[in-house]
């Protein structure tokens, strides 16, 4: 899912193609398509719009989906600076085409005039717009053309930087496709007039383009704020835009999707599509999520971990004999609860995530990793990640769409999203060093020789990294991942971050 | 150094090491006075040691959770510096597997919720999934190291490739085998 930042930068990009129309270029393939072959080959002028297009779209997904791609493989551990950076850029941009500076640093080159005569038209048409689309090999028009470059590398996010070339590249293309067609008869060619006469309405555009620069500063400053984390709280759990978490030595909170602030009177909350729970006096309250009228009261004993989707809770409880178990109670009767796995050893069994009837959680022994889903209506189970040593796998979140974990090795901490039943997709959107001491894989006072395979790519010997990756909640667009600092997990913090992206 | 370890690397990649010492050993002996030469050959002091104690030639250590490949009497990974058990990821952890802090205590989720215990793995049978061998520990050989007895445990299995990448020694493995890489168990025997 993308984030409400694609909204005012596919418009922004757009318009930004759009401008592109006034470039020498712009009017070029105007007049090429346009006039080339006269009345009589409307035809061809179709075609070769059409070919245009395509090129212009495809250039434009080349440029700012690789930028993009780019970008998402560039691990990112300063997030502030990223986002500062970003917004820095957006917002100076948009001052920029606001008030028509002149473009800096532009590109004095032009699409190669030889193709007109050396190609069939539609082939060379083809050409002129994959090279328009591209943005950066011809003249620039707008600033936002720059801006959206950065913002797609910055961003990371493909699905994104995709979008804002398909809206450049269209963007270049409408004026070709609106008004070359009819450029033998006198509309279009007072259309052109007009483009030609009259700068304000390139001005005007990069204004408009200002204006979109400005929401998307905007929605990244909110997302950096959104980033910033929730002090004090650990156990997050998110639906849709609302989250709910357990302070940690106070009570639990809810933050509905319009940002409104409520505590929970008991611990442990949840949220479903539709309900919130929590944990209080030996029972599991579940209530409407708008009107927070209570719908249910389930009989549950000490419980350690709570999930809820309109039709189920889970919770995590000691198991009669001992250790743990998960049980799931359908709303639909909850005097028949069902046991759904259990283990001697207490923490074994990670906190539930509910989507539908489908509970998934980690299993992790001395022996075996494993992010297990199970149906609770049918009973069905399925492993969906697993791993017989070396890594621990923990914390796993799902949505209807996605499952977020984290994946710990002795190197590393991440924190992974992918679809549910296909791992090799997985993307890490969070990486940190391990929280673990490491010495140099050499004593002191000895030769090292050869010894890379012992050694960490991504960290050094010595101390790892001040916290370690707790208790996680996928929302819309946005994940939560609990900060547990090694030396103080009462001061474990939640931090939120684009499920999307790559840091 | 370097230079020493290469030619004594490729004899033992022409013989076992056992079989090597003993020749070689007869040989330098008999040239009583080049003990330069012998340095060379039988590399036994700890001048001639590398990334830790007792272990000679080139071969990299295993992957270790926390790096040195300290390992206990089974294979399991210990914490180089105090011979504390760790698991997989390199966490101190207590009998039961739960990761532990310095004092002891169970680590805990901000809520009292223990910390899930982590897979432990014998590291050389890890090393082995982790690079597609079947690995085990064929043989040993002891040294003294701070004045305790260490045993210099070689993973072994059918690959002429060792984890370094490139040619792999016949050490103390069966024949046919060669080292993959190499880890050690410090004994509580004094010397």
């Amino acid at each position: 899912m993308l984030s409400a930042l694609a909204i005012p930068a596919v418009l922004t990009a757009l318009v930004a193609g759009i401008a592109g129309a006034w470039s020498p270029c712009g009017f070029s393939m105007l007049e090429t398509i346009g006039t080339g072959l006269g009345d009589a080959r409307r035809g061809v002028t179709a075609a070769a719009c059409a070919t245009f297009a395509a090129g212009a779209v495809l250039g434009g997904a080349l440029t700012f989906g690789g930028l993009a791609f780019v970008g998402s493989l560039i691990p990112r551990h300063g997030t502030g600076v990223r986002d500062a950076l970003g917004v820095a850029l957006v917002l100076g941009a948009a001052v920029a085409d606001w008030r028509g500076l002149q473009i800096a640093p532009q590109i004095r080159r032009q699409v190669p005039e030889r193709w007109r005569w050396t190609m069939p038209l539609s082939l060379a048409s083809g050409l002129f717009g994959l090279l328009l689309g591209l943005g950066f090999t011809t003249f620039v028009l707008a600033f936002a053309v720059w801006a959206l470059a950065g913002l797609s590398f910055i961003a990371g996010s493909t699905g994104l930087g995709l979008l804002i070339g398909l809206a450049f590249g269209l963007g270049r293309a409408l004026p070709v496709i609106l008004i070359a067609p009819r450029l033998r008869g006198r509309r279009g060619m007072r259309a052109l007039e007009g483009m030609a006469r009259e700068p304000r309405l390139w001005l005007g555009l990069r204004r408009l383009d200002a204006i979109g620069l400005a929401f998307c500063a905007l929605l990244l400053t909110s997302a950096g704020a959104r980033g910033a984390q929730v002090a004090a709280g650990s156990d997050p759990s998110a639906r849709g835009g609302a989250l709910a978490w357990q302070t940690i030595g106070g009570p639990a909170m809810l933050r509905d999707a319009a940002g409104r602030l409520s505590a929970l009177p008991g611990t442990y909350p949840a949220l479903g599509r539709s309900s919130v729970a929590w944990f209080s006096g030996g029972q599991v309250i579940v209530a409407h999520l708008g009107s927070m009228a209570v719908k249910a009261s389930i009989a549950a004993g000490p419980i350690s971990a709570l999930a809820i989707s309109d039709s189920w809770i889970a919770y995590r409880a000691p198991a009669p004999g001992g250790g743990e178990q998960l049980v799931g109670v359908p709303l639909g009767s909850p005097a028949r609860p069902r046991p759904v796995a259990s283990s001697p050893l207490a923490g074994s069994l990670g906190r539930p995530s509910l989507i539908g009837s489908t509970v998934v959680f980690a299993r992790d022994t001395p022996r075996r990793a494993a992010i297990v889903a199970v149906n609770l209506a049918t009973g069905a189970r399925h492993v969906l990640r697993s791993a017989r040593g070396g890594v621990a796998l923990l914390n796993p979140a799902l949505t209807a769409q996605r499952l977020m974990y984290e994946r710990i090795t002795r190197c590393s901490q991440e924190l992974r999203v992918g679809p549910a039943r296909a791992p090799r997709r997985d993307r890490t959107i969070l990486r940190a060093a391990s929280a673990v001491f490491r010495d140099s894989g050499v004593e002191r006072g000895y030769v090292r020789a050869y010894n890379e395979a012992s050694l960490c790519r991504h960290r050094k010997g010595g101390p790892g990294a001040p916290v370690w990756l707790g208790a996680t909640a996928l929302g819309a667009g946005t994940a939560y991942v609990t900060e547990v600092p090694v030396a103080a997990a009462a001061n474990a913090r939640i931090l939120a971050l684009a499920a999307t992206r790559r840091r | 150094m370097r230079e020493q370890e290469h030619l004594s690397d490729a004899v033992l990649r022409r013989s076992s090491r056992r079989g090597f010492l003993e020749r070689a050993g007869a040989a330098l002996i008999a040239l009583a006075g080049a003990r330069t030469v012998a340095r060379m050959a039988l590399p036994d002091d700890a001048d001639a040691y590398t990334n830790f104690c007792g272990h000679t030639f080139t071969t990299g250590n295993c992957p270790h959770p926390t790096g040195l490949p300290r390992v206990d009497q089974h294979g399991y990974p210990l914490r180089a510096r105090d011979g504390h058990p760790v698991d997989d990821l390199g966490r101190p952890i207590d009998a039961r597997g739960y990761p532990v802090d310095p004092s002891g205590q169970v680590l805990r989720e901000p809520d009292g919720e223990p910390l899930a215990p982590a897979p432990r793995s014998k590291v050389c049978h890890a090393t082995g999934l982790r690079y597609g061998h079947r690995l085990k520990i064929d043989g040993s050989w002891y040294r003294c190291c701070g004045g305790q007895v260490r045993r210099l445990m070689d993973c072994c299995g059918y690959t002429d490739v060792r984890v370094n990448g490139d040619a792999a020694l016949a050490g103390y493995c069966y024949p046919g085998r060669h080292v993959f890489c190499v880890q050690y168990y410090d004994t509580r025997i004094p010397c």
